[in-house]
């Protein structure tokens, strides 16, 4: 394979080019209730070349048929051509790399069996079905895929990786007379087999909680200091704060950039808030990104102030930074844009209960079940919550909405 | 293909494939240059087997049969009994889904398409984008009872959004046309001249009212109407207990304006075709007619389970299970006007674009949107913008007496719809 990148890449005219090919084979499992919704193997093999000629735009070219691959390079290079841009395109200097990354495999699912998958899943499944009686619906899904990855620039960056991924979820639907509540639990890591063992109280957990959200008063509508859980958090920082850092479009606008202008206070000093691509077999893991950059902690708030952003290589270029190893492609029949891959707040000093102490009423919102950031606006629908009454945690509440604005929440 | 299903037999009862393949070309115009291009071609096999009396699905971009079947049969070995009866070959209606000219347009073919209607949308103070979108391809599809047949394919799309800034605000404008043809003049001047009349009438801005409203929907404006008919009419719903219309099949449902068709016949609609992708022939199905609830659309597999035949509408993916979906969706119209349309509102809204469409309880045909795109009416006169307003109501309760039904249809890709008036919406500042 790395012979036929490397022909490809010399019988390329462009100034610039590079190609990614993957060949991912992915194992699904689903039930709803106790049925079996579909079980599946499926093999997407296809490959993408983009090429950048000076004076010229991107040229990309993404396709299924692999074997032709100075045909697909010939077709980026001709399409580069075709656009003319007023801004040349700039690309970050970046250290030429060649390296064999295997991940982890965390167990080989390639080597289990579909049908014990299946098995493995139905009794997750089964759990939650025989928990309780009031349990009258549940989705349970099961996901596997490992992906052989190979990625080669025209400077002379030539990787092969193999990636691979699990996720596991699971849906409880509980019902009493007319009221039906809804529980939630999930779980992504770049990792295999050995990642969806041990998962029976994640599944119980779902069960019972759709259950006692059945007797949960809903939350009272108002203005409180609100305490999120470590998902919930996630989420928030993930949509909020994490997509503003992303040097693409949330730079497009002259607000936008004033907004994330590096110096900047954002929020208290015990703030700190990193996207870390190297973390060990996280979701968003990777050595590379599809650029051939090496992944890396990026800080983007250091004790409350602005000190970073997500880029990539183009992006890096246009504002005078490094790249970042943020440019991230979905598959082979997407280009590569910048996202973030771990997003994390770290450790501040107190325990939960410290941050409880000083709140005589308010609420601890746990679990993410949607979130949506619209510039500093946000709205994030939390899975269930807790009333914290005199510092202490009470009584479950549910249909957790919260607000606000971005900069007028001192809670950060 | 026929070497895979030949395989296949040997292994399991029955089985049958499609493989779908195109190549795309898109191009993005702005400000008078090509400033993005792209390519994509892709090539996929879904192959479902029966084994021992189960069914089971695989799909892949890979050139390996055997592993494709080996996939198929390890899905079937843990799938469902279903007394599924795949179709034999039947007369096929003609269908023209094809056309040669938007085959073989060059790269600067469509950016000068493109150009063209960036040409005539160009004014001071507006920012311009267009895309243009040309593939073209073919789908096959085979069975272990003798069904075999291709056809070829191509989808032109040509899209534009015009962005105004003024002093109080942002507004974004856009509309595409869609279809198996490169548009010609007069299609490409409709386009220009549809998006130049809502820049027009948003010009100024208006007051929102409030109250039970006549408001007219454009034919863009209509989806938030039409997607729980299109909801409840899907088999696997009706099946599933899920749907209102369910066990109401020659009920009076709506309005005796109301007619509703499936028409996979159109020739060069985004959705025609002669032959569905499992295998049967397509056919016109009435799901509403004269306001009657008349027809549903079934895959192979919800048919058998609901005892009731296939209607054609099977679409698949190179990944998982075929599934019902609509082709062309044509609702008749009527006699008006839109001068007449818009001349009988004394006080009311002339919806063309709402937010947070497909959201939440669809099925149940309650909608509350805070509109996009929306103009106040005066006296028979649009009197500028509407901002800051929402439209509730019920969208199967207000199709029960529809106020008027325009006499022109727009074609938007796979949907077909007049402009419609509707008494008494609720219409409220927010």
């Amino acid at each position: 394979m790395k012979n036929r990148l490397r022909d490809a890449l010399q019988s390329s005219r462009a100034d610039y080019t590079e190609i990614r090919l993957e060949r991912s084979v992915t194992s699904a499992v689903t039930f709803r209730g106790a049925r079996l919704e579909g079980a599946t193997v499926s093999t997407d093999v296809g490959g993408f070349v983009r090429c950048l000629n000076r004076g010229c735009g991107w040229g990309m070219a993404s396709f299924t048929a692999i074997d032709d691959l100075r045909a697909m390079v010939a077709r980026a290079h001709e399409l580069s051509l075709a656009v003319r841009l007023d801004a040349p395109i700039r690309l970050a200097e970046v250290p030429i790399h060649e390296a064999d990354v295997d991940l982890p495999l965390g167990g080989d699912v390639r080597g289990i069996p579909l049908d014990v998958k299946k098995r493995h899943l139905e009794s997750l499944n089964t759990l939650m079905l025989e928990r309780d009686r009031r349990i009258v619906d549940t989705q349970s899904a099961y996901r596997d895929e490992v992906v052989e990855y190979w990625y080669a620039n025209s400077e002379g960056t030539l990787l092969s990786e193999l990636r691979p991924e699990v996720t596991l979820s699971a849906v409880a639907v509980a019902r009493d007379q007319g009221t039906i509540e809804r529980a939630l639990e999930s779980l992504g890591r770049r990792s295999g087999w050995d990642a969806v063992q041990g998962r029976e109280d994640q599944f119980l957990a779902a069960a019972d909680r759709a259950v006692a959200l059945l007797a949960a008063p809903r939350v009272r509508g108002g203005t409180y200091p609100v305490v999120l859980d470590s998902k919930l958090a996630g989420v928030f920082v993930h949509e909020a704060f994490g997509h503003l850092s992303e040097a693409d479009t949330g730079y497009e606008t002259p607000q936008a950039r004033e907004r994330m202008t590096l110096g900047r206070r954002v929020g208290g000093p015990d703030l700190t808030i990193g996207d870390d691509g190297s973390a060990a077999a996280l979701r968003g893991t990777l050595p590379f990104d599809d650029e051939g950059t090496p992944t890396r902690n990026t800080v983007l708030v250091q004790n409350g102030v602005l000190v970073g952003r997500l880029h990539s290589r183009e992006t890096a270029a246009r504002m005078g930074e490094a790249a970042t190893g943020n440019a991230r492609a979905l598959s082979f029949r997407h280009p590569p844009i910048v996202r973030m891959t771990n997003t994390y707040i770290a450790n501040g000093q107190g325990t939960r209960e410290d941050l409880l102490r000083g709140i005589p009423l308010g609420i601890y919102a746990c679990d993410a079940q949607g979130g949506q950031a619209c510039l500093e606006d946000f709205s994030f629908t939390a899975g269930h919550g807790y009333m914290i009454r005199d510092g202490q945690l009470a009584e479950l509440v549910k249909d957790v909405v919260i607000a606000g604005n971005l900069t007028s929440s001192p809670s950060w | 293909m026929q070497r895979l299903l030949e395989q296949a037999s040997r292994r399991a009862e029955e089985a049958d494939a499609t493989v779908k393949s195109d190549e795309t070309v898109t191009l993005l115009v702005e400000s008078g240059q090509l400033t993005r291009t792209a390519w994509s071609q892709e090539r996929g096999t879904s192959l479902r087997v029966r084994s021992a009396g189960r069914i089971g699905v695989a799909g892949s971009t890979a050139a390996d049969t055997a592993a494709l079947i080996e996939a198929a049969l390890s899905s079937a070995a843990l799938g469902d009994e279903v007394d599924l009866l795949l179709p034999a070959p039947a007369p096929l209606p003609p269908v023209r889904t094809h056309s040669p000219a938007a085959e073989v347009a060059s790269v600067a073919d469509l950016a000068a398409l493109g150009q063209g209607l960036l040409e005539r949308l160009g004014r001071e103070g507006l920012q311009v984008n267009v895309t243009v979108e040309r593939s073209a391809g073919s789908v096959r599809v085979a069975n272990t009872r003798g069904v075999e047949a291709t056809y070829d394919v191509t989808a032109v799309t040509l899209a534009a959004e015009v962005t105004r800034v003024a002093g109080d605000g942002i507004l974004t404008v856009g509309d595409h046309y869609a279809g198996a043809d490169l548009p010609g003049e007069p299609a490409v001047s409709a386009l220009a001249e549809s998006i130049m009349r809502r820049v027009r009438w948003a010009e100024r801005s208006a007051t929102p009212p409030r109250g039970e409203l006549p408001v007219l929907f454009t034919p863009a404006g209509t989806a938030a109407l039409f997607l729980p008919i299109r909801q409840a009419c899907l088999g696997k719903a009706v099946l599933r207990g899920v749907s209102p219309f369910g066990g109401r099949l020659g009920e009076q449902a709506f309005d005796a304006s109301l007619t509703v068709t499936d028409d996979p016949w159109i020739p060069g609609a985004t959705g025609s075709r002669a032959i569905d992708d499992e295998g049967v022939a397509t056919r016109r199905l009435a799901l509403v007619r004269g306001g009657v609830i008349s027809g549903f659309i079934y895959d192979l597999e919800t048919a058998a389970l609901a005892a009731v035949p296939a209607t054609g509408h099977a679409r698949r993916h190179t990944f998982g299970k075929p599934q019902a979906s609509y082709s062309n969706l044509v609702v008749t119209p009527g006699r008006s006007t839109w001068e007449d349309l818009v001349g009988g509102i004394t006080d009311g809204l002339v919806v063309d674009e709402l937010i947070g469409v497909g959201q939440g309880n669809v099925i149940g045909g309650a909608f509350a949107h805070p509109v996009a795109l929306a103009y106040r009416v005066v006296n028979g006169e649009i009197t500028g913008r509407v901002k800051d307003a929402a439209v509730t109501g019920n969208a199967y309760e207000l199709l029960s007496r529809i106020g008027g039904l325009g006499r022109d249809l727009e074609r938007r890709g796979s949907l077909a719809v007049p402009p419609i008036l509707l008494e008494g919406v609720s219409v409220a500042p927010r």
